[in-house]
């Protein structure tokens, strides 16, 4: 008993884990843009594939798959949030915010059906990070996978706190995010500013999406499931709180881990809801209250 | 699968299969959803109709068509009535999704238009629609094979069900249930789980705590294959009986054969496993065609488009005669001889196929013919 219990226990940490990288990759375009990604979803799951695909490329013996792929993800996905900064958010950000998330929306479909034409509809499994190896500890399975992605999942956390926090985009990016003009009229390069902001969420998503994509499979359908769970992460929060939408992504996986074992997954889903509903009613800038920008 | 880009990209444009025959070509049409959440299976029903078009009796000369009904109701009534202007098809092969069907049954028994899928939505053959013609078992089939195997075979008295929200995943779980009622069983675990949650585990240990020694499965292909990654994972160490995703090439891709080990799933066919001489040719063809291995959709919706141009062949020429025909005659298909109950069901059987550990192809190991007592 005790030792299932432990199971489920890191397993909830370990979704808890992704799901805050998908969350956090969503915060930062609301931070820089105040607008909501709606296509954030699909740039998990795109990042998935390409992690998938990249690990194909590698030869069949290849120590630590995962690891190796990861700057790949990293990387390509990184170029594709500032394709879609040009394309979807560029020429709407005069716009109102609905326009952007429209055109976020449009994004999402054409990553979709475009993975589905390109590569087919059924699910893939991603590269493991390290290998497929258990550690036993006290009876307990802690599977080599489990461990890799919370630490990996940690350091991407901290590192993009750290850039926020600590560095002069971290500065430039809120001062755009609370008021573009008088960021633009002290010298900061706003839209270049939003760009990288763009980048890195979408890079942070390709993360989550090879974290996931092991242990979870990925499917080209999967953006909605993932966009919801980011919203609901980022509502629990608060809109625009980084470490809000983390801790709203830990709210989640227990949810679907710890209540769902205690109770049923039925049970779970609509306990989470109705919390949702009584943050909404009670705070409904969230729990850690609201940074910048307007919800779209 | 790769080399359908352009069909899929283009889906709605024309494509024409044809042989050079002096007959008059007959149009048939071909709406499935190969976009969105069912493309998996539509793009498998697609592949099989276009399979069976291309290759028609000698004497039919067949023109088609292929449209996207992607998953809404409205896209596929649209492509219906489209379809139904522009090509005055004498049948049609009609999408996987069940609503879409309700939706578009009704345009298509006024036109008198046969519609052919592989359809599991029990409605769809209920409605007094005359023009529905389904080439795969109902869950009054597949369900019961499913339950009777586990109890039968392989000793199951208290099975858990990890079933999926889903108008799928509930009928299924609801004819399991009735199945194992009859059987003198009752589940000691009902557990309903949406598609999106990606951790199984929960429910696994659930299974565990009540003293499951078996799970029955009616779960869509990725949570199936999450569901049985996880037990091994677990050590869980219980029978699978799964439902028809399990048989799928797509599904058995995502685990280990060690994984696979013991695993079991109801379905009409399982092409791959090559039963017959037909079936292995027929997948012989299919990959030669697709680059992808076929599963049982792909086979019904083959054998469903083949009677239709067996009933062509055979001088029926106008939608009428099609649907007139395909009530009233048998048809020695590749996976299973089709007929109708009187409502449009034309599969009867189902097989059980497992996983031997040691490879990704199933065997058939249990045969169940004419469940549903239509012979």
């Amino acid at each position: 008993m005790i030792e299932a219990a432990a199971q489920l226990v890191v397993n909830a940490i370990a979704l808890g884990a992704v799901y805050a990288l998908v969350a956090l990759g969503f915060v930062l375009v609301i931070g820089a843009v105040g607008a909501v990604n709606f296509g954030h979803g699909e740039l998990v799951m795109l990042g998935g594939m390409v992690a998938v695909g990249a690990a194909a490329l590698l030869p069949v013996d290849t120590a630590l798959p995962g690891l190796v792929v990861l700057p790949a993800a990293l990387a390509v996905m990184a170029i594709v949030g500032l394709a879609v900064a040009g394309i979807a958010y560029a020429p709407l950000r005069h716009a109102p915010p609905t326009s952007v998330f429209i055109a976020m929306i449009a994004v999402g479909l054409i990553i979709q059906h475009g993975v589905t034409a390109g590569i087919g509809p059924e699910p893939r499994l991603g590269p493991p990070l390290v290998d497929t190896g258990v550690l036993q500890v006290a009876g307990i399975g802690l599977s080599h996978q489990q461990l890799a992605t919370i630490a990996t999942a940690a350091v991407l956390i901290l590192a993009v706190h750290a850039l926020l926090q600590r560095s002069r985009f971290g500065r430039r990016l809120r001062a755009a995010a609370q008021d573009p003009e008088m960021a633009r009229a002290i010298g900061i390069p706003v839209n270049l500013t939003i760009a990288v902001s763009f980048a890195l969420s979408a890079a942070l998503a390709g993360a989550a999406g090879l974290l996931l994509s092991n242990q979870y499979l990925v499917t080209p359908t999967d953006g909605g499931m993932l966009m919801l769970k980011a919203y609901v992460a980022t509502v629990i929060g608060g809109w625009g709180r980084i470490w809000g939408a983390v801790l709203g992504a830990f709210a989640i996986a227990v949810f679907e881990t710890l209540v769902a074992a205690w109770a049923s997954f039925l049970v779970a889903e609509a306990l989470l809801y109705l919390g949702v509903l009584v943050v909404l009613a009670i705070r409904p800038q969230g729990l850690f209250g609201e940074a910048a920008g307007r919800r779209a | 699968m790769r080399r359908l880009l352009p069909i899929i990209l283009t889906s709605a444009a024309l494509s024409v299969g044809a042989i050079a025959n002096a007959a008059e070509p007959v149009a048939v049409s071909v709406l499935v959803p190969i976009t969105g959440f069912l493309a998996l299976e539509g793009i498998a029903q697609r592949n099989g109709a276009v399979l069976a078009l291309d290759n028609p009796p000698p004497g039919v000369n067949v023109a088609y068509q292929v449209a996207d009904t992607a998953t809404s109701p409205e896209v596929a009534v649209t492509a219906l009535q489209r379809a139904l202007d522009r090509e005055h098809p004498v049948a049609i092969a009609a999408p996987i999704f069940g609503t879409q069907m309700l939706a578009m049954a009704p345009i298509a028994n006024r036109a008198g238009v046969p519609l052919v899928t592989v359809s599991g939505t029990a409605t769809i053959t209920e409605l007094g629609h005359d023009v529905v013609f389904r080439f795969f078992p109902t869950d009054a089939v597949v369900k019961v094979a499913q339950a009777r195997y586990a109890v039968q075979e392989l000793g199951a008295r208290k099975p858990a069900i990890l079933y999926q929200t889903t108008a799928y995943g509930q009928s299924g779980h609801e004819h399991l249930v009735r199945t194992l009622k009859t059987l003198g069983v009752a589940p000691v675990l009902e557990e309903a789980i949406d598609p999106g949650i990606k951790d199984l585990v929960p429910a696994l240990e659930r299974a565990r705590a009540a003293g499951a020694d078996s799970l029955l499965l009616q779960l869509h292909s990725g949570p199936t294959a999450l569901a049985v990654r996880q037990a091994h994972g677990l050590g869980l160490g219980l029978p699978i009986v799964a439902g028809s995703a399990m048989h799928q090439p797509t599904t058995a891709a995502l685990a280990e054969p060690e994984q696979l080990k013991g695993v079991c799933a109801e379905t009409a066919s399982s092409p791959v496993s090559a039963a017959s001489p037909e079936q292995a040719a027929f997948v012989e063809t299919y990959r030669a065609r697709f680059g992808s291995d076929p599963d049982a959709f792909a086979l019904g919706q083959y054998d469903g488009m083949a009677m239709v141009l067996a009933a062509v062949a055979d001088g029926a020429r106008t939608p009428q005669a099609v649907r007139d025909w395909l009530a009233s005659h048998r048809y020695s298909g590749v996976a299973m001889t089709y007929v109708s109950d009187g409502t449009g069901n034309m599969a009867h059987d189902a097989v059980i196929v497992c996983y031997d550990g040691m490879g990704r192809v199933p065997a058939v190991v249990k045969r169940y013919d004419a469940v549903d007592g239509v012979k």
